[in-house]
This record gives C-alpha cells, structure tokens and sequence, in this order.
C-alpha cells in the first residue's frame, strides 16, 4: 500500500472472498476506485482461468503393472511376515507348553521321580533286612522296643500309602512321595538298629 | 478438477476394497492422467512425477480399505498425490532453486523481449511457490488445507501464493491481458 495501491496478498484476498484477511473490506472499497488495482484483479482472475485452462499432462506409459506388482510383493511379504509371526507364535506356545509344564508342574515330575527312588530304596533296604535274619535273632529289650516302634510306623506309613491312593493325582503324588521318603528314612533306622545289635554283639 | 467422475465408481470402490484387480485397474484408468497431471506440475521432473505417480497408486491400492466415502474418490487420490508430491518436493528440496529465480525474476521482467508463456514462467517457480499456486488457485485447496499438508503455517501459503502471482506478473508482463 506504499505505492496507494493494494498489496499482492490483498488483492488475492479480494479475488477469493477471502474475508478473513483483515484489510479485506477496505481492499474491496478501495478496487471500487483505482482503475490500477482494478486491472491488477483483473489480470490474476486471467492468470488463474489460464492455468485451469493449461492442457492436462498424461503419463507416457501405463504404469499400473509395476503398481500391480508392488502390491503382489507387498501382499506376499505380509503374508510372510505374519506366517512368520504365526510360527514364532507357535513355537513359542509349544516351547511354553514344554517348559512351562514343567515350571508349572515340576513337583508332579520331582514327586514322580522321587516315588520311584524312593520304592527302590525301599525294596533294598527290605532285602537287606531278610538277609540280617532278623526274627532269628536274640535282641535286648531296648532294641526290641525300637525295633518295634519303628515297625508300627513303617505299618503306620504303609496304612497311609493305601488311603492316598483315593487322592487326586496331584495330591496322591505329592503324598505318596512324602510317605515313601518317610519309609525309606524308617527302613534304613531298622537296618540300622539290627546291623547295629549284630555288630555288638558279634555276629 | 474437481469432479472426474468414473461410471459406477461405489460399486468399482466397493469391488476396489475386496482387493479386486480389475476394479483397482479401473480406478488406475480413470485417475492416474489427473493424478499424474497435479504431480508432474508439483514435481520438478516427468521421473519425479511418475514415481509419485507410482506411490501414488500403490498407496491407493494397499490403503482404499481405508477410504470412507466422506468425499469423492477422486478427492481422496488427489489428497493421497499431492500428499505424495509434496513428500517429494521435501526431499528433493536441495534442489530448489527458489534463490536463483529470485535473482533472475527483475531481469526478466525488466525486459518485454524476454516475455515468457505461463507453461514455462509456471516451470520457472521455485518448487514450493508453484506447490502452492497450483493447489490453491487451480486444484482449490485452501490455504489452511496447503498449510497443513506442507506442514507450514497459514501465512506462509498465503505468502508464497502471492510471492508466485508476483514473479508471474513480472514474467508474463501484458501477456497475462491477451
């Protein structure tokens, strides 16, 4: 507006009814009397209708093959990627139902294992003890009380193997594992104490 | 430009949605001239206009799920290509030779003899400058749309419009009245 007349960007605003120009009502008052901004709106309403009017460039070539093709690749690696995904999915849930059974489980295993040892023992320490003979021998009172206390136990533990048996599995491992340890501790005491006497006294 | 119409064009969309190549292929025929058209005058380069071109269509076909039908499909691939280009423009903007116009615009304009036709004063433009007027003043996208596809403020696209219209005005001289 230094020159009196109205500045590029006003006389756009006026030529799109851009009213949120701030000077936008006095620009419009101010065309109505200049001959020279008059022809200046005039020339970019021309400009304008010329560019619209510019012929439509077309491509040289279809390029809808090499599109087609991206989006086949594209597909292709998606699929991949979430058979990839599935797969990794998949191992992965196999991995934690292995790995995870046992972490989750790993008393039912232990307990298992250590039944199995633990009847082993047992069956040893029971050979062991017929070899000793030990209704053949002579035992002081003492040893005879010990002797027999840890027979009722061992009758006691035996009593309570056959009721763990109506146990759900989980439960009837845990137990079982348990009483089994307790027998194999009791075995070996009875080993002992006629071991012991057969020492002392000789035999 | 604003209403290219294509025959049928909910049932081709709908068909387009499903992943169907011969609805894709329709879309392709009846948008790629104007698609590329708004490229190639954004764009510096036929090369640049046809990768655009080509991203263009590839976004279409991978994103029309995506299309609600809120506006034209043609609205829609217009916005997907300018957005394209100007993603372009951005990264080819080492090669804006806006500084260079700027130095050349009072010689050319100074002189009558040197007077340019639009096509090639509209090709003189820095990259951004000629972004703006074509969107603005031939595609009707409004200054707050231009601003925030470039990521630029409202004044700027106004600037930069006017800053074109300008330069043009220096160029084309008197030829703009004939």
């Amino acid at each position: 507006m230094s020159t009196g007349h109205l500045s590029m960007e006003q006389l756009i605003a006026v030529r799109d009814g851009d009213r949120s120009e701030p000077s936008y009502a006095t620009a419009h008052q101010h065309i109505t009397g200049c001959s020279h901004c008059l022809a200046e709106l005039d020339r970019l309403h021309q400009v304008r209708a010329r560019l619209r009017a510019l012929p439509t460039m077309a491509p040289a070539r279809s390029q809808f093959s090499v599109v087609r093709g991206r989006v086949i690749s594209d597909r292709k690696q998606t699929r991949l990627r979430a058979l990839a995904v599935v797969g990794l999915t998949a191992a992965a849930a196999m991995l934690i139902a292995t790995i995870g059974h046992d972490l989750i489980q790993p008393t039912r295993l232990d307990a298992e294992q250590q039944i199995a040892t633990a009847m082993t023992s047992s069956q040893q320490l029971e050979v062991a003890l017929r070899q000793i003979h030990p209704d053949e021998r002579v035992i002081d009172g003492r040893t005879a009380q010990l002797v027999i206390q840890l027979e009722d136990r061992i009758a006691a533990l035996d009593a309570q193997l056959n009721a763990a048996a109506s146990l759900d599995r989980e439960a009837r491992l845990q137990r079982e594992a348990q009483l089994w340890q307790q027998r194999v501790g009791l075995m070996n005491a009875l080993v002992d104490v006629h071991v012991t006497r057969a020492s002392n006294v000789g035999l | 430009m604003d209403s290219i119409s294509l025959p049928n064009a909910d049932a081709v969309v709908a068909r387009a949605k499903l992943g169907d190549p011969v609805a894709l292929e329709a879309l392709y025929t009846a948008y790629s001239t104007p698609a590329y058209n708004l490229a190639r005058r954004i764009c510096r380069t036929t090369e640049d206009a046809e990768d655009v071109l080509q991203e263009t269509f590839f976004e279409v076909c991978r994103s029309i799920r995506n299309y609600r039908g809120d506006g034209s499909i043609w609205g829609w691939i217009r916005s997907v290509t300018s957005s394209k280009a100007l993603m372009r423009l951005r990264r080819n903007k080492y090669r804006d030779t806006d500084d260079l116009t700027d130095e050349l615009a009072p010689s050319r304009a100074a002189s009558h003899a040197l007077r340019m036709d639009l096509e090639t004063a509209l090709a003189r433009l820095s990259e951004t400058s000629r972004a703006v007027v074509w969107l603005h003043d031939v595609e009707g996208y409004t200054h707050e749309e231009i601003a925030t596809q470039m990521g630029r403020t409202v004044s700027f696209s106004k600037s930069q419009l006017a800053r074109a219209h300008q330069r043009l005005r220096g160029w084309l001289g008197e030829e703009a009245l004939a």
